[in-house]
């Protein structure tokens, strides 16, 4: 929850709970307001406004420059590490502004972690690539930083496949185990809403397989948001899907009324091929 | 919809599944005609030829089953084109019945006519007539994408069944009195029942074309309403 960003990492992670502690989840969880976003004189967003529900998966799918990725950035305020950029309307975690100016910009990044299109583990062991953002956070406690690695390695499939190797650098993992590490990096400091642009583009049909099946499990926990140019992998993947097109919100709705009858002519001439 | 699809191939797969089962339709309702003039002009010519017709048809049945699987596999189909490919599918299979259904009147046309002709034949012509105009109506409704027509099969095939009802009732009255014609009469309420499942399959025909067009699942909406 957003509270969670004002507290340390620590006791984020003693006090997880359990799911059947877990309160219903919310449908307006990542609540995006009248949004628009400009790069520079360029408007790669207008009007955006959307409600993506808690603990489910949510797919945004549309044509590059559609501006999907371009929202995906903003939910953790990436896009602020360029130069030139401006918005209007708001973005709302768990009914609180990200852009409140009580909230640290890390802090949300840790409440909002992000996976992307190519992995990209830092060059050490898989143990320290987990732990790294914990340590920076000023967590020492070995114990604690031990079972933040098994926790997030089981929660991202990875555990058996490494806990023999957790010392071993994580370069050389293959190309699958790498995104998984960098899942299981992202979901080390519990956060509440886990962005993925592209996860599995870059990944093999086995490893895409074991990255859509851990999807399937993660959204249990966290909500996600994944941006995919493959519809199989979204209608396989996601509870609702938006189509985005020209920097617009097409379409919102249910993944299995967008895929088979969607209310929108561009989202159908889109999702069969027929565009342009 | 109408736009052209970007890939050609795709474009082209679809197309030659269409051509298919449009291909097929048109030999089903042939043997349906066929099996009329068998029947009714008492020729057993004709009622041959549409049982070595029906193999026309399996070989179709195939074909469409692979061009559908096909394009399942390749192109991975979504919204109006999954519908489409389902329904030409689900189409197939339903035409394939219907061209069984006239195999099961015309081997049954062939024992009738080798027997005296009884009157209450002409009873069975309104039947006849009627589940023909159903499938051609449905297939119709398909290829023109008319989901009007396409709706009113439903209505078509509850006034069918209660034209075969009737039909049935009568015959069966007068199979106490003319016990020497239990036998024609036999056929002729077998003939009905094939004739009311050929009317069945044209309103499955045309709910598969209204999901097609409108993602709308109308089937067993009477019983699912509790009507």
């Amino acid at each position: 929850m957003l509270e969670t960003m004002d507290q340390s990492p620590t006791q984020s992670a003693s006090s997880s709970t359990t799911m059947s502690d877990q309160p219903e989840p919310r449908a307006d969880f990542l609540k995006v307001v009248d949004f628009n976003f400009h790069y520079g004189k360029k408007q790669a967003l207008y009007q955006v406004n959307m409600e993506i529900p808690e603990r489910q998966v949510t797919a945004f799918i549309g044509p590059s420059g559609c501006g999907k990725s371009t929202l995906l950035r903003n939910f953790n305020r990436m896009n602020e590490l360029i130069d030139g950029i401006h918005h209007e309307g708001d973005i709302l975690l768990n009914g609180r502004s990200i852009y409140d100016k009580k909230i640290e910009v890390i802090a949300l990044r840790r409440s909002i972690g992000m996976v992307f299109q190519k992995s990209n583990p830092f060059p050490k062991s898989i143990y320290e690539n987990i732990v790294y953002s914990l340590r920076i956070a000023g967590v020492k406690s070995k114990s604690i930083l031990d079972e933040a690695v098994e926790r997030s390695l089981r929660g991202a499939a990875l555990w058996e496949e490494a806990k023999d190797r957790l010392h071993d650098s994580a370069l050389g993992l293959s190309g699958g185990q790498m995104q998984r590490l960098c899942i299981a990096r992202a979901i080390a400091n519990q956060p509440d809403v886990l962005l993925m642009d592209e996860p599995c583009s870059a990944l093999d049909p086995i490893a895409t397989a074991k990255v859509e099946d851990l999807i399937h499990e993660l959204k249990r926990q966290f909500t996600i948001v994944i941006v995919t140019h493959n519809m199989q992998q979204a209608t396989r993947c996601s509870d609702k899907t938006a189509f985005f097109y020209l920097g617009k919100l097409i379409e919102f709705d249910e993944t299995q009324k967008i895929f088979s009858n969607p209310g929108e002519k561009q989202t159908e001439d889109y999702i069969t091929g027929r565009f342009g | 919809m109408n736009q052209t699809h970007i890939l050609t191939t795709f474009e082209d797969a679809l197309r030659a599944l269409r051509n298919d089962v449009l291909m097929m339709a048109s030999l089903t309702e042939r043997n349906l005609e066929n099996t009329r003039k068998g029947l009714f002009e008492r020729d057993e010519d004709w009622c041959n030829t549409v049982i070595a017709d029906d193999e026309e048809i399996d070989t179709l049945e195939v074909q469409v089953d692979r061009d559908g699987i096909n394009i399942m596999m390749r192109f991975h189909p979504l919204a109006s084109d999954m519908r489409n490919v389902i329904a030409t599918m689900k189409l197939s299979v339903n035409l394939e019945r219907i061209a069984d259904q006239a195999v099961n009147i015309a081997r049954r046309a062939r024992k009738l006519i080798v027997r005296p002709e009884v009157t209450e034949i002409q009873g069975l012509e309104p039947l006849f007539t009627f589940s023909d105009l159903m499938v051609k109506d449905a297939v119709r409704a398909f290829a023109n994408r008319d989901i009007e027509l396409a709706r009113g099969l439903q209505d078509r095939d509850r006034e069918l069944d209660e034209m075969n009802r009737r039909f049935a009732e009568k015959i069966t009255d007068l199979m106490g009195k003319k016990v020497e014609l239990i036998p024609s009469y036999m056929d002729l309420i077998f003939m009905a029942r094939f004739l009311e499942r050929i009317g069945d399959q044209a309103k499955n025909i045309g709910e598969d074309t209204v999901y097609a067009i409108s993602a709308e699942d109308t089937r067993h909406m009477n019983r699912i309403d509790g009507k």
